[in-house]
């Protein structure tokens, strides 16, 4: 269709503005002294420009504010405003109008408007006026729909629409990382990056625990009363920079007794994560439930209750080993000891320690020798299930430091 | 790990199977793919290895095998995409969802996926999703695609009826919609066939591709749990990043999968927000920034976020009448050539400016007498002209002389590097003449361009209102003033920059050093090199930054050993130091951040600053500026003193200005705070401005403290309106940033009651006004101030902001820019950045 004939066929104009932040503006200080051939010319013609900053005419950063001049980038979880002006053009009275601003995603179409209702008449060079909010939940393609419909005079019908798309992007890259400690803690490392092109300030990035967990934010040096953050001062993420949050979740004790024989994915909560740009201009989003695998135990889980750091050389030291049985049956377990160059296990090697049923676990003390000096490896561990004929190995349990007592004598 | 490798491929598997019948197998398949899993961590971890290694290897091949068209088997799919556009959104969306599924320890297998596609994806933009509902819309699209701003889809005119009016249009929209199905029918065909090629070339691509099309959360959530070691180094998850309020649960879920890939460009120098198109035209902007209607068309106009673009705005065109003192040095001012003996090429005093000379208005400037310069008697006539000017109250010239002396010696101290103070101190024991001074080390500038510079305000007159209307602007040209200092400060306080920079050549000219005369061997006076710094002052101003550049260069980094006194010991006996002015050296070092080398001008302002921290100790040591053990009075030194802290902290505005533009916030406030300590009495100035900083990044908190810290400073110094103003603007700032505009609103008009006449409480109230969506009022409020006052409106900023608005209100928009062009063209000089008016 033709555009121009359009035009002249329709008494309204439909304007639209996105409004992001106002600018401030900023001027540029050229400056000479007195004795300069221009005398204090320049500095007085920086002292009658009004966005100077009196008194300060070379800080560059002025008052003034500035209206958008482009559209801009829009990004996941900010808010799309939009000004949206009808105008009379003609010059006659125009009548029952509607507007009507539709955004329409890749999933959904979305009705932005104030108002339904239709505005009775507008008189030649008079507007409509309307301010659209939208926080944008989706990423790519948005057409903004803006239709307009109206009464002639003569009793003739109109109708135009108007379409503007833009491009929804994403403006952080979150990757997370999880550390499970011997202890049933879990730490999420949580590593943000900021993939816009200007800078942003992090006012918040929190994570929102599942029911089971409770959480300690460790992103604060310990120090001071207030404890001040990791990041520094000011806590801004320039374009393309990483910044890592560290959590340390623990469960909450009536999940804790279960977190030995807790399998499979477990929600550990979610991040939530505040941004601002220009001026205030405000961003939020959630990732998705961020979900762990508790460590693979297998059927049978061996942790250690009790071990000494240090040991002699060649002198017996206990451990205790507890035995947790997570599979869905009952085992009958068997416990062999294998030693290895350095380890040598005391005792019996072969014997059964019994039946133990799902979810129960038993304390298991042993005793055992080192032939070597240094950091040595506890390994050499070998469970079988009678009933299944599956074994289970169990190596590099855990590490003693083994020292000669004698080292002084010796030398 | 590799049971991730067992879903992808499994994935894959039933993807081409579902290219051949669509039945809906791939279901089956995936339930198979989730026993093999399931079982797979059963076993003892010891034999993990053993039962899960065979299937990747298996399925390894298959990954070459696929043919991508199955790829695009929805009929949904967007058709107006070329066919690599579209595979290389596919990969955009799916990138993410692959990056979840194969999510895992093995890192590096992840890394491989992710290189090629960022290659690939680095181009793309625009990312042309799926329109289930709206077909019409499709057509919009492809129509979009090639960058039309808007498109007006269907100018209907109904029956008069309105009952029938709906029915119509939705039929209207179903036949289109059929044919938007024929559309996408066709090009659906071209784009199976066509990306075969990185097809083949990319195994690693389709992975990414085949695993949206399936992305089914089980896969996921599975992938997750599949790698018992979650202690792997560098094991990062993606993470699924959404809206908060967004609900899940549909497919298109998956586009919101954070992915890896870098659609952003290199990381390039960014300014502060408002400067963001300064050192980076253009660089990323969103496709749609070409949308918007007519008048959101990313506008030519780039100075209102632009700190090149920085012209006061309507000073009285009448001027400022040169002041006694002026006139004085401009009588006195030689553009004479002293080292004529040396310089055969320079014209001869007479002949100073015949050849420039056009109009028969041309006088001959008063410094055609200068020649009495040359032969230079001990006390010279021109600095002693000066000198009256500046101590006018003097009627001894002998005390005068001396005192005049001081102040040189004050003002021109600098400290030349090694090398060239050697070759001074030879110059100054006579060792060797000036001529011998090998060229390399020799200062030989000339103008770079002699066109002239015109009226870009004339022209528009001319393109917009006819010649007649264009006749009737008058402004100052070069011809018209007199062809001296004293016609160039009434181009330059008349805003008629353009015109003083033509003049600046043509004095430039007389003197040698000319259109084509760089590298060729010229000397220097105090006035040559005074005209320069005015002109490149000027060129600055003017945002020609190239220029400036360009004509700057031969100056080298100001340390050549004709650039000093030293240097021209019959010209200017006694005297010492630098012919060239301090201001010309800061510009000289400002220079280029405006040309995106912010690292370059920050090395050089670190040089200015260290050169006057080390005259600052000289002085603090009894010492002369430059280190030599003259005894100074204490006047005297108190005197030099002031100054050099006073260069010290422009110097430091400038590294922090510098800064700024650097987006290098943190040392940027750091330094504007530093400032304090030489300017105590811009206190309050310096800290809204760190203030507006924060703000400016979003850290609204942070402002808000130093707001207060300003409100502590004003209340120790008693109530000054100014600074009640100050505080009121702070404020105004804050619930700004707070997204409260009629808070803010309310605060800039009661920064009007106590200050009606300020201009920047007046844009900014009327810039709020838009947003609480009072367009009209907010136009009146502009309008009337630019009418009423248009000395201090006529600001490119405030036009600027009233074009917008003009265009948002209405198409006839051009007619009242045209008026706006009229008051211009009644005011402004030819340095008026015509951009700001958005005509063209």
């Amino acid at each position: 269709m033709d555009v121009s004939q359009a035009k002249q066929e329709h008494l309204l104009a439909l304007k639209v503005m996105r409004l992001t932040k106002p600018t401030l503006f900023t001027n540029l200080p050229v400056t000479c002294e007195d004795r300069d051939l221009p005398g204090d010319l320049f500095d007085q013609l920086m002292r009658e420009d009004p966005s100077t900053i009196k008194g300060a005419e070379a800080l560059m950063l002025g008052e003034m504010l500035t209206l958008p001049q482009n559209f801009g980038n829009i990004f996941l979880g900010e808010t799309f405003s939009s000004y949206i002006s009808v105008h009379n053009d003609s010059i006659q009275v125009v009548k029952d109008i509607l507007v009507k601003a539709d955004l329409q995603t890749s999933s959904q179409r979305l009705n932005l408007s104030a108002s339904n209702s239709a505005v009775a008449e507008l008189q030649p060079e008079s507007c409509i006026d309307d301010v659209i909010h939208h926080e944008v939940k989706e990423i790519g393609t948005h057409i903004l729909v803006c239709a307009v419909s109206y009464t002639t005079q003569y009793g003739e019908k109109l109708y135009f629409r108007k379409f503007f798309k833009f491009q929804v992007l994403k403006p952080l890259d979150v990757k997370t990382k999880f550390y499970n400690a011997e202890t049933d803690e879990v730490f999420l490392e949580a590593q943000i990056q900021n993939i816009t092109t200007s800078p942003m300030f992090m006012e918040k990035v929190s994570l929102e625990p599942s029911m089971m967990y409770n959480v300690t934010e460790l992103n604060t040096v310990a120090g001071g009363d207030e404890g001040e953050s990791t990041f520094g001062k000011m806590s801004y993420l320039q374009p393309m920079d990483t910044r890592q949050y560290l959590y340390c979740l623990k469960p909450k004790p009536e999940y804790a007794e279960k977190a030995g024989v807790i399998k499979g994915v477990t929600v550990i909560g979610k991040l939530d994560i505040v941004w601002k740009t220009n001026l205030g201009e405000r961003g939020r989003l959630q990732t998705s439930q961020l979900q762990r695998m508790a460590p693979g135990y297998g059927d049978i889980r061996l942790s250690l209750e009790m071990i000494p750091d240090t040991v002699n050389l060649e002198e017996p030291f206990d451990i205790i080993c507890k035995i947790t049985n997570c599979s869905e049956r009952t085992m009958d377990l068997e416990l062999e000891m294998m030693n290895t160059r350095s380890i040598h296990w005391c005792g019996v090697s072969g014997r059964q320690l019994g039946k133990l049923s799902p979810g129960a676990f038993l304390s298991l003390p042993l005793i055992l020798l080192s032939s070597v000096q240094g950091l040595q490896s506890i390994s050499g561990l070998r469970l079988t299930d009678t009933f299944l004929k599956r074994t289970y190995e169990y190596d590099d349990i855990a590490q003693v430091c083994v020292v000669c007592p004698y080292t002084n004598n010796e030398c | 790990m590799r049971i991730t490798c067992i879903s992808v491929s499994a994935v894959r598997s039933s993807k081409m199977d579902s290219e051949e019948a669509p039945a809906q197998r791939p279901v089956s398949l995936e339930i198979t793919v989730e026993d093999v899993t399931t079982e797979a961590p059963g076993p003892d971890p010891p034999k993990l290895t053993i039962s899960q290694t065979p299937p990747r290897e298996n399925l390894l091949p298959q990954v070459e095998s696929i043919d991508l068209g199955g790829e695009f088997s929805t009929p949904q799919e967007d058709s107006s995409a070329t066919p690599s556009e579209s595979l290389m959104d596919k990969l955009n969306d799916q990138m993410m969802e692959s990056v979840l599924i194969s999510d895992s320890p093995n890192n590096s297998e992840e890394d491989d996926d992710v290189a090629p596609m960022d290659s690939f994806l680095d181009a793309v933009e625009e990312e042309e999703d799926h329109f289930h509902e709206t077909s019409v819309d499709k057509e919009e699209q492809s129509e979009i695609g090639q960058n039309t701003t808007e498109i007006e889809v269907t100018v209907e005119e109904q029956e008069k009826d309105s009952s029938v009016e709906k029915v119509d249009e939705e039929t209207r929209e179903q036949t289109l919609d059929t044919e938007e199905q024929v559309i996408s029918c066709v090009s659906l065909q071209v784009d199976e066939h066509s990306p075969s090629d990185p097809n083949s070339g990319e195994p690693s691509l389709l992975e990414a591709q085949e695993t949206k099309v399936f992305s089914v959360p089980v896969c996921t959530i599975f992938s997750h749990g599949t790698h018992p070691k979650s202690l792997v180094p560098d094991g990062f998850q993606p993470t699924l990043i959404k809206s908060p309020s967004f609900s899940m649960g549909s497919g298109v879920e998956t586009s919101e999968a954070v992915t890896p890939s870098k659609l952003m460009a290199p990381l390039v120098c960014q300014p502060s927000p408002s400067l963001s198109k300064f050192f980076n035209d253009n660089g990323h902007v969103n496709p749609a920034s070409d949308f918007f209607d007519s008048f959101t068309v990313p506008s030519s106009f780039i100075s209102v976020s632009n700190p090149n673009a920085d012209i006061p705005p309507g000073a009285t065109p009448a001027s400022i009448a040169p002041t006694p003192e002026h006139q004085l040095s401009s009588t006195s001012s030689s553009i004479s050539n002293p080292g004529g003996a040396l310089d055969s090429g320079a014209p001869t005093p007479s002949s100073v400016f015949a050849p420039s000379e056009s109009t028969a208005k041309a006088q001959p400037p008063p410094s055609q007498e200068a020649p009495a310069q040359a032969p230079a008697p001990a006390p010279q006539p021109q600095p002693f002209n000066t000198l009256q000017a500046v101590f006018s109250g003097s009627d001894d010239p002998f005390a005068t002389a001396l005192s005049l002396s001081e102040v040189d010696r004050r003002h021109d101290s600098w400290l030349p590097s090694g090398e060239t103070r050697k070759v001074l101190i030879s110059v100054a024991s006579q060792q060797y003449s000036p001529a011998y001074v090998e060229t390399t080390r020799l200062t030989m500038p000339g103008l770079k361009f002699d066109n002239l510079q015109g009226d870009a305000v004339k022209d528009l007159m001319l393109r917009f209102l006819g010649e007649a209307a264009a006749m009737k602007r008058q402004v100052l040209t070069a011809n018209s003033v007199e062809q001296s200092f004293t016609g160039l400060k009434r181009l330059i306080s008349s805003k008629n920059w353009r015109a003083a920079v033509d003049l600046t050549g043509r004095l430039l000219t007389a003197h040698g050093q000319g259109y084509g005369k760089a590298g060729q061997q010229s000397s220097h006076t105090t006035d040559s090199l005074q005209l320069w710094f005015v002109r490149l002052s000027l060129l600055t101003k003017l945002n020609l930054f190239q220029n400036a550049e360009l004509e700057i260069e031969p100056f080298g980094n100001l340390d050549q050993p004709d650039l000093f006194y030293e240097y021209y010991p019959t010209v200017y006996p006694g005297r010492r130091g630098s012919m060239v002015p301090f201001s010309m050296r800061l510009l000289h070092a400002e220079l280029p951040q405006y040309l995106a080398k912010p690292q370059e001008a920050l090395d050089r302002l670190h040089n200015l600053k260290t050169v006057c921290l080390a005259i600052l100790e000289n002085l603090e040591k009894g010492l002369a500026e430059d280190g030599s053990m003259i005894t100074l009075t204490q006047e005297n030194r108190q005197g030099s003193l002031k100054l050099w802290r006073s260069r010290l902290s422009r110097v430091m505005y400038s590294m922090a200005n510098c800064l700024l533009l650097m987006k290098d916030y943190v040392l940027a406030v750091e330094t504007y705070h530093s400032i304090i300590q030489y300017e105590p009495q811009q206190r309050v100035q310096l800290l809204s401005g760190i203030g507006r900083i924060f703000l400016q990044i979003g850290d609204v908190k942070t402002a808000e403290r130093y707001f207060q810290d300003v409100e502590k400073a004003c209340q120790m110094t008693g109530s000054q309106p100014s600074h009640t103003t100050c505080v009121l603007m702070n404020r105004a700032f804050v619930s700004l940033s707070q997204n409260n505009y009629t808070e803010a609103h309310a605060s800039f008009t009661e920064v009007l009651k106590i200050d009606p006449k300020n201009p920047v409480a007046n844009n900014n109230a009327a810039v709020c006004l838009l947003y609480l969506g009072c367009l009209k009022e907010s136009l009146g409020q502009l309008e009337g101030l630019v009418q009423q006052d248009p000395a201090l409106y006529l600001h490119e900023s405030v036009l600027f902001n009233l074009t917008t608005m003009y265009e948002l209100e209405s198409s006839r928009s051009t007619q009242k820019k045209q008026a706006l062009l009229e008051a211009v063209a009644c005011r402004e000089g030819d340095s008026f950045n015509t951009q700001c008016l958005k005509l063209v």
